[in-house]
């Protein structure tokens, strides 16, 4: 039996909250979360539920009116939150790095390509700019890009090229963790499936952890080793892929899989989640999902449900009454 | 490179209407024009000087179009008639003098106002809900909207008159002959404070609110975030990401300002009695001097032109996405 | 009735908004006096009441011009002219835009093009020096003749504006379905399109009402107004002719200029209310001050565990 494996992300109890003017939504409500060396897990949920606030809180990107109100995040034993400003800086992009939604937009449309991935070499390590440079077209082959491409603005790219830029850019430093959210939402599925398969190929050489946000369950499972399903600023379920997609715990993550078509197997009945997603300025006392969940029971409106580590094999983690309370569901 | 010869084009049609609504211009009025510039000339101006002028101006016998040729030779030869007032001095070379005062007291002033602007824009967007961001719009928005000619007014009293900080009038101590000599140039600059002043004064509320708009929208935008993420230095951030980025409106606003720029320095040239092309329009517009007049507008047209050009050149150099 | 859309609306609009509040009355204000200028102030502006240039007394609120005349008088009356000319002015802009953004960006095609090609020749030659040259041409031209010059000259910018919007809009689905449905062209514009435009209308009108107030003014100083006419403009024109700083009667110049300045201030103050609604991102909330507060609070937490 191996030893205990020492998480390299570790996130508790943290809170984000949004502060308007009309009160403070909770985006991230209590959130636990450990990320182990190497494994890629995955954050699922409807928009709006703080999967991306919560990528965001990782590396402490949050503006006004966004604010960590509480909990710690852990990266290899040292807190982020308290780190100072000169700290945080170096621990940006060379421990941890993010993939935006849109690459596009995440690239500054007046310098170059070859620029972008220089500044960030050139801002962590002291070398040469030469130096600089020559790693620059190495991570670019790397990604299946032609080196005289460097000098290319990005407009000047196609959609596909451009993600693998930013793939490119946050591999660039090695770091231990990857944090992409939604990084093919807006790319084609032909597209998307050679980036996948690009992203697995560099994951297999250099050995980087990934939290994969997106809503898209299909494209999770198949990639993912655990996935975490979110509602409403909590985690509901969490727990090893196989077994959630198998055998969903949650009413809402069961909801989620039954929202999605499948491509082989009998036609079945698509059924989706009835109801709205919760107003964050006005929460109930008991269990975030009560208006939409088919189990509700009186103590699911009363009291809010912690998550819990269920007795079966996976150390599933399930945020619900009815499944601590051992009726199989 | 296409960018540029249709811009080009573009301001060599806004010149062409610009020299026909001249040509047009004195032929609506009522009478015949020219009569009417002999009448006002009361005398200064000489038969044979008369005929000359008509047969600049295109007055000669013959059909519309022929006139207007003659009359578009005479500009491109940069014939533009004898001036009324200051008779029998050529305009050509009675604007030749004013163009630089004109030109060094409205380039300064939008150069001085941009800095200052982008400044206080780019602090008030910092430290948004502070003490500049609140009152700073609110403040501007009244002295922005005192007409021009009234805050150089205001200047003109405060500082020159009342307290004789600065000098009342002219573009240098007319005692000293003009050379490049220090004592020369340090007078042309004490003697362009107040006016350059009164112009900042005039426009900068509007660039404040410019600038801080534009580098709220910049700051707004992914790349920054994503730039701060790669764990820049925000020196780097600052310069490479958000100021070049901004700079695109900025460069844009100041293009759409001169022709506002250049209307400021007629007022305020005509307060502090500045040798530029502003104050001779408005000595023109008294003496009912047409062809001054309409070489002044002309002139006038012609900077706002060429400075557009240039910024056109300038967003061509800074933005890449417009060199496809 | 206090649940009515538009008195919702309306409180939304002006709740906290020191600018939005301080800007409307200013205008009011202005509007009223002028409004009532014979009621409010009985010498008649163009007789002379006292010597020339006295300073402010209880008789004269004002004081008096070279000539003699009560200034406190002329200010209110000559209010109302150039009121009329600013608004005046900006109705024009405001209709000759519309007309042109709309079937620019509605029409599209060579409608486009050729609109588009004049406007921005237009836009490109200075507003005030053209101006300025129509102006002298014209002769010595009464108000009614200068607010239709300035309309005519400064409608460019605003239909630039009111085309791109026009375009956005033009793409929206509920357009498109109109068009099939059959709906007339005309009526798509008027109902469809132009409740669209509104705030961006709204916003232009008041921009070009500053503008052609302080034109109107720059005019009348330049002497190129009808002199004869008292506006705030030819007030400013007398007391630059009788140098009025120079003798040291300042109110005679301090008037007029204050007055616009007031005028025009509270203008822009709605003007920027009114930008703050449609890009939000622009406007400082109060929660700002909650964000600060409760940061450090979680900072000094943090810091002692």
């Amino acid at each position: 039996m191996t030893g205990v494996r020492e998480p390299l992300l570790s996130i508790s109890d943290l809170c984000v909250d949004y502060i308007t003017d009309d009160g403070n939504a909770r985006a991230v409500n209590k959130v636990n979360l450990d990320i182990y060396p190497g494994e890629t897990v995955g954050l699922a949920g409807e928009s709006g539920c703080g999967k991306s606030t919560l990528a965001f809180a990782i590396a402490n990107l949050h503006n006004a009116p966004a604010l960590i109100t509480g909990g710690k995040i852990n990266f290899q034993g040292r807190d982020i939150l308290t780190l100072s400003p000169e700290e945080l800086r170096q621990f940006r992009w060379s421990k941890a790095s993010m993939v935006f939604q849109s690459a596009m937009n995440s690239l500054n449309p007046v310098i170059t390509i070859g620029d972008q991935l220089v500044d960030v070499v050139l801002a962590h390590e002291t070398i040469s700019v030469t130096e600089a440079e020559k790693r620059a077209i190495a991570m670019l082959d790397m990604v299946g890009i032609h080196a005289s491409r460097i000098k290319s603005y990005p407009h000047q790219l196609s959609g596909g090229m451009r993600q693998r830029v930013v793939i490119a850019i946050a591999l660039i430093l090695r770091p231990k963790l990857i944090i992409m959210d939604e990084p093919t939402t807006a790319l084609d599925v032909v597209v998307e499936r050679d980036i996948m398969d690009q992203l697995y190929d560099l994951k297999e050489q250099l050995g980087f952890a990934i939290l994969f946000i997106s809503h898209d369950l299909g494209l999770m499972g198949q990639i993912t080793d655990r996935i975490g399903i979110m509602y409403a600023g909590q985690m509901v379920e969490l727990g090893e892929t196989e077994g959630i997609i198998a055998n969903p715990q949650h009413p809402y993550t069961q909801g989620l899989l039954s929202s999605f078509p499948t491509i082989h197997g009998p036609k079945e009945r698509l059924e989706g989640i009835p109801g709205n997603p919760l107003n964050l300025l006005d929460v109930p006392a008991g269990c975030y999902f009560q208006d939409r969940c088919s189990q509700c029971d009186t103590i699911c409106i009363d009291v809010m449900p912690n998550i819990e580590v269920l007795q079966v094999p996976d150390e599933r983690q399930v945020a619900c009454h009815k499944v601590s309370q051992g009726d199989a569901l | 490179m296409s960018f540029v010869l249709r811009r080009f084009a573009f301001y060599f049609v806004a010149i062409m209407v610009a020299i026909t609504f001249n040509f047009i211009m004195p032929r609506m009025m009522p009478g015949d024009p020219v009569d009417a510039l002999f009448a006002s000339a009361q005398g200064r101006m000489s038969l044979e000087t008369l005929a000359a002028y008509k047969e600049m101006l295109g007055f000669v016998d013959g059909p519309l179009h022929e006139q207007y040729f003659i009359y578009l030779k005479s500009i491109f030869t940069w014939d533009l008639g004898p001036s009324i007032m200051l008779y029998p001095l050529p305009v050509s070379d009675l604007l030749a003098v004013k163009v630089p005062w004109t030109v060094g007291l409205a380039g300064m002033s939008t150069f001085i106002s941009v800095f200052i602007g982008l400044l206080i824009g780019t602090y008030a967007s910092y430290h948004r809900a502070g003490f500049v961001d609140r009152f700073m719009p609110g403040f501007w928005a009244f002295v922005g909207a005192m007409p021009q000619p009234v805050t150089a007014l205001y200047i003109f009293f405060i500082f020159a008159l009342t307290w004789k900080v600065f000098p009342l009038s002219y573009g240098a101590n007319p005692d000293i002959d003009p050379s490049y000599s220090w004592e020369y140039l340090s007078s042309i600059l004490y003697h362009a404070v107040l006016p350059i002043s009164s112009m900042i004064l005039g426009g900068i509320g509007a660039w404040i609110f410019n600038m801080r708009n534009a580098m709220i929208n910049v700051l707004g935008e992914d790349y920054i975030t994503m730039a701060k993420a790669k764990g820049l230095s925000n020196g780097r951030i600052m310069s490479h990401y958000a100021a070049r980025n901004a700079l695109l409106p900025v460069v844009t606003a100041v293009s759409m300002q001169i022709g506002f720029i250049m209307a400021g320095a007629i007022f305020i040239e005509t307060v502090y009695n500045y040798p530029g092309v502003g104050l001779l329009l408005f000595k023109a517009l008294g003496a009912r001097d047409y062809p001054t007049m309409q070489a002044c507008f002309l002139l006038i047209v012609v900077f706002v032109l060429v400075a557009n050009f240039i910024a056109d050149l300038l967003n061509l150099w800074l933005d890449p996405r417009l060199r496809k | 009735m206090l649940s009515h859309p538009v008195i919702k609306f309306l409180r939304r609009f002006y709740s906290g908004n020191m600018a939005a509040i301080l800007g409307t009355l200013i205008v009011s204000t202005v509007i009223i006096m002028s409004a009532f200028a014979s009621v409010i102030a009985e010498n008649d502006p163009k007789k002379r009441v006292a010597r020339g240039h006295q300073p402010p007394s209880a008789e004269l609120l004002l004081g008096s011009t070279r000539s003699g005349k009560d200034v406190f008088s002329q200010v209110l009356h000559g209010g109302q002219v150039s009121l009329m000319v600013a608004f005046g002015a900006a109705l024009i802009t405001i209709t000759i835009a519309i007309c042109v953004g709309v079937s620019a960006g509605y029409f599209g095609g060579r409608v486009d093009e050729f609109l588009m090609s004049l406007t921005n020749i237009i836009l490109v030659f200075p507003q005030l020096p053209l101006l300025i040259i129509l102006a002298a041409f014209l002769g010595q031209v009464g108000p009614v003749v200068i607010a239709l010059i300035i309309g005519l000259s400064s409608w460019a910018w605003g239909a630039r504006v009111i085309r791109s919007q026009t375009l956005a809009v033009r793409n929206k689905e509920f357009i498109l379905a109109a068009e099939v449905m059959g709906e007339s062209k005309w009526r798509i514009i008027l109902f469809e399109i132009l409740p669209n435009l509104i705030s961006i209308v709204v916003g232009m009108a008041m921009g070009t009402c500053i503008y052609a107030l302080m034109a109107e003014a720059g005019l009348g100083f330049l002497g190129l107004g009808d002199s004869t006419i008292v506006t705030w403009g030819t007030m400013l024109f007398w007391a630059q002719s009788n140098s009025a700083f120079i003798v040291g009667a300042w109110w005679d110049m301090v008037v007029p200029g204050t007055a616009i300045a007031i005028f025009g201030g509270g203008l822009a103050l709605l003007n920027m209310s009114v930008d703050q609604i449609s890009n939000p991102k622009l406007k400082t909330g109060s929660y700002i001050k909650t964000w600060r507060r409760m940061k450090t609070e979680v900072e000094a937490r943090r810091a002692q565990s």
